[in-house]
This record gives C-alpha cells, structure tokens and sequence, in this order.
C-alpha cells in the first residue's frame, strides 16, 4: 500500500513538472538566458606609497629610515574613488578601461572581489642568481632534507639549518595594508591567494619555519614557526618568482563591493627596503574580467594589426592595378628566351 | 697466290701496315661482281638525343669524350643533335701529311715538337675563327683527338685548348684513352670551377667518373664496373634527364630551404631568450625551463623540417621535365644567395622580436585571469615558447608548396604535441619539473587571455614574410612562381586530356606492335 501511494506521488510530482514547463510554454515564460553585448570594464587604482610613507625629516636620507627600527613605519592615507575619466591626480591614478559619461547600471563603481596587489619596480627576481636560490626538496620535506647547497648564503645560520632557505625566502615582502571604510575596517581575504598545487604539492604541510630570519641581516618578514609553510600563503606568492623586474603580487582580495565617492583609508606599514637599489614601492587595487586585469594592449595590437593588414593589401591592390602583370605571362619560358651564352 | 701476299701484309709490324695490306686487297678484289651491302648501325639508345637537348636547354654544357674514331664520334654527335648541320667545325687533328712523314723518319724529337706546334697554331686558329664571328649566332662545334689531345693537355697549352673549348657550343673528343678522359674532366672541373658530371656505361670510363664531381654510371650491356664505381647507377642513358632536371632540382630547392630554415628557427628561439635577458639584467637566467629549450630542436620542431627536405615539390616532375630552365635555378644558384639566407636570419630576429614584446606588452602587471592571478615566470615562458613553436611551424607551412598527409602530420603534430609535453611533463611531480608543474593544466589553459595573445602574435608575427611572399610572387615572380601559376590557371581538365591522348595513342602502337609481332612467329 505504502510503496503504491509513493509510486502514485512520485508520478503525481512528474506530472505536475510537466504542466509547470508546459504551462511556461504557453505563458511564453520559459527560463531563459538573456545575453546583453555589454562593455566589461576593469578598474584599476595604482598608488605608489614609498616616497610619500617616508616622514619629511628623513626624506633626505630614505636608507636610514628603513633601516632604522626605532622608527615607527605606520602610513595612513587616504584613497577617494572618484569618477574621473581620463585625469591623473598627483596622489592617486586612476586607470579606466571605458568611459561611461553619465547612465550606468548600477552605481557600484568597482564590483567585488577587488584584488589587492602589491607593485615592485626595478626589483630582478628574475636573477639567475636569485632564482637559484632556493631548495624544492627542503620546501616538501622540511628538516628530513640535507643537501642546502643552492641556498647559500642563506642555508645555515648559526650552525643550524634555515627552513626555507634560500634568497628567495630571506627577501620575503612585508609591508602590510588594511583598509577602512570610515571607522569600519573592510576585510580583506589573504587565502587561496596562492596558486593551489603550489599550496597542495610544492610547500609541505608538516613543514614548518625554523630558525628564519635570525641572522643579523633581516632581508624581510618573518614568519611564523607554528604554521606549515603550505598556509603560509604570502611565502608561496613570493616564492614564484616573476617574470619581470616589473611586477606584481597578489596581497589579498577584499569581498565587497566599492561605490563611487567613497573615501578609503589604507593604514600600511612601509617595512620593505626598497630605497637601496632605487626600486618602488605601489599599491594596486583592481577588478578583473573575464580577459583579465586592464589591459588595451591585446586590442590595440588586434586593431594596429588588422589596420596594417587593410593597408598593406591597399597598397598591393594599387600596385596590381597600375602594374598589372598578365596571368601565366609567357615570355619567361623557354621557348621564348633568347639563347643563353657561356 | 694473293692470300699469302695478304696474310704477309697482315702480319706485318711496320707503320706502313695498313697501305700493305690496302695494296694486297687491292690486287684481291678485281673483277668482282656487286651483289648488294650491308651495313650495321650502332644505334644509339632510345630517347638520347630528347635527353640531350633537354639538357642542353637547362643550361648545361654536353661534351663527349669517346674512344671512337673520328668519323663515328662526328656521326654520333649529330645523330644526338650536339652537332647540327648549321654549326661550324673546328677540327683539332695530328693527322696531316707533315707529321705523318716526321712519323715515318721515326725522329721522336721532331714529331713531338712539330705536333706541339701544328696543335698551338690550331688553336690559336680557331680562336680567332670564335673571335672574328663573334656577336653573329653562328655556334661553333669542337672536334679533337686523342693524339691531339694529350699535346693540347700539356701545361702551355692547356688554358688556351679550354679558353677555345669553353666558347664552342659542343665539344667532341674522339680517340681518347680513359686517362685522357679523366684529364679533361680535371682540366673543365679545376680552370671553371663549375660542377662537373661525368656519365659512362664502359669500364675506360671508370677514370672519368671518379674524376668528375658527380660520377653517374650506365649499368648494363657493358658490364658494372662504371655503375659500381660511379656515385649515382642509372639503368639507361634517358634517365639521367629525370635524375637531373627533376631530381636534382628539387633537391637543390629542398636543401637550400632547409638551411635557410634551419637558420630561421633557430634565431627566432634564441634571440627570444637574449631579449629576456636585456629584463633579467643579462643575469644568465634562461626565459624556459631547461626542457623545454632541450626539446626544442628534437620533437617540436624538427620533424616538418625532415618533411620539406624529403617531401617538398615546387613544381611536379612532369612540368619539371616540360620546363627545363627550372634547372637554372639550381646553375645560378639563386635560391641560396647571400641576400636571401640574410633575409632568413633577418626574419627570425624580426619574429623574436614581435614575440617577445607583444608578450610582454601585452602582459605586463596586470591579472591575466579572471581570478586575478599575475604573471609569472612559469607562465611568461610558456606564452613565449607558445608563440615560438606556433609561429616556427606555420612559417613552414606557409614556406612550403607541397602538402600530403606527412607535412600535415607533422606541423600540426609538432604543434599538438608541445601542448601534450606541457601536460605529461607538468603532472611529474615538482622537484622534478619544478617551473613546469601543472603550468598549462592550472594556469594557462583556463585564461583566454593566453590563448587570445598565442593568436594575435602568431599572425603578426607571420604577417611580414607573407606580406612579402605575396608581393614577390605578383609582382616579381621566380620561374617556378610563373610555373605554378599558370598550371593553376591553364585548364587543368584540357591539359589531363592532352596527357591522355598521348597515353592512349602509346598503348595502341604498343598493342599494334605486339599483334604483328605475334603473328610473325605464328608464321
């Protein structure tokens, strides 16, 4: 009895779906895609914070600030998002992929998740030298692992090993930001920053920091000794190194959505030395599409080339037209060349 | 009575041996009544004089160095039309009345040195006959013989007998022995520098295949030793007009393509590592992982280049027979010149270049994903070598005219193949391929931004050489260009009737004959 009545209601719930889609047939209200051709667009704030974070007293002499300990590394500033199309402001830039003068459809200016980068110019991880410097082995297996030559100088300190060692590690980026919305601090996610098989099979998870940092040259953050290098997600950005002595590196992404008109305060420590080899420092927050980050190269290339390619077949067409050459032209065949000499 | 007389004259061992024996037949043959003549006729094989007018149409020169007598090497050089009835001779010979006294006094001295003499005054005559008939098409035909031939070989005389030689149309050198035929084959290969090539079936010609840059040997009715000492064994006389006019001309287009290719793709390769290293602060750091650069020359672009230097046809082997002055190309060596292997080189810097710039251009800081990802070092070099491989293999396919299942299984093979290497060479783990790791699988294959930039660099990267191309082949057109296009153009079912007409009408005579020869054994 049971068994028919679950047969009966199973049916009964098919039938009632078939209506349902039968009867969206004929409302003419089926559930559909609606593909609308609109511009994506990506906005992107650069901020280059290291000159104007270094206090007016030592601006003469930015080496020893960074040095120095003592000194408090504390910057605040203050980042307004406005809707300025194409105007560039001493503080801030602000880069836009299209200008929409007036109607948009909806007044959020930058839609979440906004990633947070940080920029590093005239900074060579591309060194052979640099690239050099690490141990893949040790980065799996922790302390279980011997051989720390390609590390050098930075694989032992003090007579015991460095987990992870290697320049990579040792020069690990350390200013911080946090960011605030009026008084309310926005959150900012720092996991799954990280590419995932370099999270899931390149840095160990029983690996854990041991006796970083602890030379007397501090090359930059320190770590710590309590989480397994595989969570340790700004060690594993930094150690794949980049391709350019431009470039960037994703600090974290903030999950909510940013308005027109609204004042942003980035607190940040300005802890990296980046004054002794002239580098700089920049703050870069972005959207992203499906192409990517901003980015008119790709379509000003397509355009350039496609507009030399109409120009040069322009060209070949006027040539043909004034200098026409008579197809499967026979004067250059045998028979009709004159006897060759010698 | 006569026969005694005769058989004396026979055996004779004196210089007058055949005036004897001409005298004792003489007193033979009186009274005789003519019942008829024979005569056997040597013939030449079949197709030997086509071969040798097509040759001589392709720019090659055609002597003959035979150990006949001088009446049958004049016959046989119009009977393969060297010699034509509008040609004027010069005749080298030893065999005038003086010398042939000198001979008979025996006085070595004096005949050597009469001879010397009687040779250089030749010469120099038919020079000035060249000379003074300079300008008018009259060609000049050059007979000598072997006697003649060994004064006109020795050193004072040898650079003039060539300067004479040189400028006649045809030369005939009858009598020779097989070590004169291997001088004169030294003396043309060493004083012009051109590329000789000997033909001969006999084993006297053995010297002269060895002597001569490219030996060809006729196996067959006179034995093996010239097929077995010679660098190419052909069957019949003919077939050397395949061997050259076909063969060798596609061989000459394919290997110079080659190298120039060869030249190309690699430059293209390492110029783009010397760009990276002007941003990696020429540390030594190489833009790809070592694998990748291994892999380079041995699986993603190495096999389309086997294709075009075995496969690869400008034009078939009917028209290449049809139009003997393809061959020319080959003779003028055009297609290997300095301009066009610096243009090669050329385009491969140009190519690196476009590739690596565009890349990074294109790249340079911003996400190239849309989960917000940066680039890399991993993933730069995988987008360079990308386009790298791509571009290289498409050169080739635009480079070459001829396409079977091979040239597209390897091009587009090589190309698939990198994306697989990528995969197999991405999934070992990560000590082991350590920039390498999962690069295609999780970074660059789900970003249309990689696959958008492999497109767009690949075309503009093509885009000069085929600007180029096209130009050339409209508006300045090599034969083989010519050729192609008006076999495009030309009705191609008239031509294939043509072909079978001819065909058709073979088969019947062949079928004829056959009947006929039939029924003459029937009876």
């Amino acid at each position: 009895m049971r068994d028919l009545f679950m047969d009966e209601f199973a049916v009964s719930l098919l039938v009632q779906e078939l209506g349902l889609i039968i009867y969206q047939f004929t409302q003419q209200n089926l559930p559909a895609c609606k593909p609308v051709l609109s511009p994506v667009w990506v906005v992107q704030i650069v901020y280059r914070y290291d000159v104007e974070c270094v206090p007016a007293l030592y601006r003469s002499n930015k080496l020893a600030y960074i040095k120095d300990n003592s000194i408090p590394k504390n910057c605040s500033k203050s980042l307004k998002i406005r809707w300025l199309p194409l105007e560039l402001k001493i503080c801030f830039q602000l880069v836009f992929m299209r200008d929409a003068h007036g109607f948009l459809a909806n007044s959020k200016l930058m839609k979440a998740p906004i990633y947070i980068y940080y920029q590093l110019d005239n900074y060579y991880q591309n060194h052979r030298r640099y690239v050099k410097s690490r141990s893949d082995r040790q980065l799996l297996h922790g302390l279980k692992h011997h051989d720390l030559s390609s590390c050098a100088p930075e694989d032992f300190n003090h007579g015991l090993p460095v987990v992870p060692c290697g320049l990579i590690a040792w020069s690990l980026f350390n200013d911080t930001y946090s960011f605030f919305r009026g008084i309310d601090e926005m959150k900012v996610n720092r996991k799954n920053i990280a590419w995932k098989s370099d999270r899931d099979h390149k840095f160990g998870k029983q690996v854990y920091p041991f006796n970083f940092q602890n030379g007397t040259l501090s090359g930059g953050a320190h770590l710590d000794p309590k989480i397994p290098l595989s969570d340790q997600e700004d060690l594993i950005v930094w150690m794949r190194t980049s391709a350019l002595p431009t470039f960037r590196k994703l600090y974290g992404r903030i999950e909510e959505d940013l308005d027109a008109d609204d004042i942003i305060t980035v607190k940040l420590l300005n802890n990296y030395n980046t004054y002794s080899f002239t580098g700089s420092k920049k703050l870069v927050l972005s959207t992203s599409s499906w192409l990517g980050g901003h980015n008119n190269f790709l379509g000003m290339a397509c355009i350039s080339v496609g507009v030399s390619f109409i120009f040069v077949a322009f060209v070949f067409m006027l040539i043909h037209v004034k200098n026409p050459r008579p197809y499967g032209d026979t004067t250059n065949l045998s028979w009709n060349w004159k006897p060759m000499s010698g | 009575m006569g026969e005694e007389e005769f058989l004396e004259a026979q055996t004779s061992v004196s210089s007058d041996r055949d005036a004897l024996v001409d005298a004792a037949a003489d007193k033979i043959e009186r009274d005789l009544i003519l019942l008829g003549a024979t005569a056997v006729e040597d013939k030449l094989q079949k197709g030997v004089p086509e071969c040798i007018d097509k040759l001589a149409n392709a720019g090659i020169k055609v002597w003959v160095i035979t150990g006949d007598k001088m009446e049958t090497a004049i016959n046989i050089g119009y009977a393969c039309s060297l010699l034509r009835e509008d040609m004027q001779q010069i005749v080298i010979t030893l065999d005038s009345p003086e010398i042939n006294d000198l001979e008979k006094k025996g006085d070595k001295e004096a005949v050597a040195k009469a001879s010397s003499a009687s040779i250089t005054n030749q010469i120099k005559e038919g020079k000035h006959q060249l000379s003074s008939s300079e300008g008018s098409s009259v060609s000049f035909g050059l007979i000598i013989d072997g006697k003649s031939l060994s004064f006109a070989l020795s050193e004072n005389l040898e650079n003039s007998f060539l300067d004479l030689a040189i400028n006649c149309a045809s030369v005939i050198c009858c009598r020779s022995t097989p070590k004169q035929k291997a001088l004169v084959t030294r003396l043309v290969k060493k004083c012009t520098g051109r590329t000789t090539l000997a033909i001969g079936d006999g084993a006297n010609d053995v010297g002269m295949l060895q002597e001569a840059d490219i030996g060809v040997g006729i196996s067959g009715v006179e034995g093996m030793q010239a097929a077995m000492s010679s660098d190419f064994a052909i069957a019949q006389f003919r077939f050397l007009e395949r061997l050259l006019l076909v063969h060798g001309h596609w061989c000459y287009r394919r290997i110079a393509l080659m190298i120039c290719y060869f030249f190309y793709k690699n430059i293209a390769f390492g110029f783009t590592l010397f760009w990276f290293e002007t941003h990696a602060s020429f540390s030594g750091q190489p833009a790809y992982n070592d694998w990748y650069m291994s892999f380079y020359n041995v699986f993603f672009t190495s096999l389309p280049v086997i294709a075009l230097g075995v496969f690869d046809q400008d034009v078939s082997a009917r028209l290449c027979l049809k139009y003997p002055m393809l061959y020319l190309e080959g003779v003028h060596d055009i297609l290997f010149s300095w301009p066009r292997i610096l243009g090669w080189m050329l385009n491969g810097i140009l190519s690196s270049m476009i590739i690596f710039f565009f890349t990074t251009s294109s790249v340079i800081h911003q996400a190239f994903r849309q989960d917000g990802q940066v680039l890399d070092f991993e993933v730069l070099g995988v987008m360079i070598y990308t386009c790298v491989v791509w571009t290289v293999n498409c050169q080739m396919a635009i480079s070459i005219n001829y396409f079977t299942w091979i040239q597209h299984f390897f091009i587009w093979g090589s190309i698939a193949f990198w994306y697989a290497f990528l995969v197999m060479y991405g999934a070992i783990s990560p000590i082991i391929s350590t920039t390498a790791y999962q690069v295609l699988v999780e970074a660059c294959a789900l970003s249309p931004f990689y696959w958008l930039a492999t497109l767009l660099i690949v075309v503009s990267t093509l885009l000069p050489y085929f600007m180029y191309r096209a130009f050339q082949t409209e508006f300045n057109p090599m034969i083989h260009d010519i050729i192609q296009r008006r076999r495009l153009e030309s009705s191609e079912e008239e031509e294939a009737s043509v072909e079978l007409f001819f065909q058709h009408k073979e088969k019947i005579a062949s079928v004829k004959k056959l009947r006929e020869q039939e029924t003459l054994l029937s009876k």
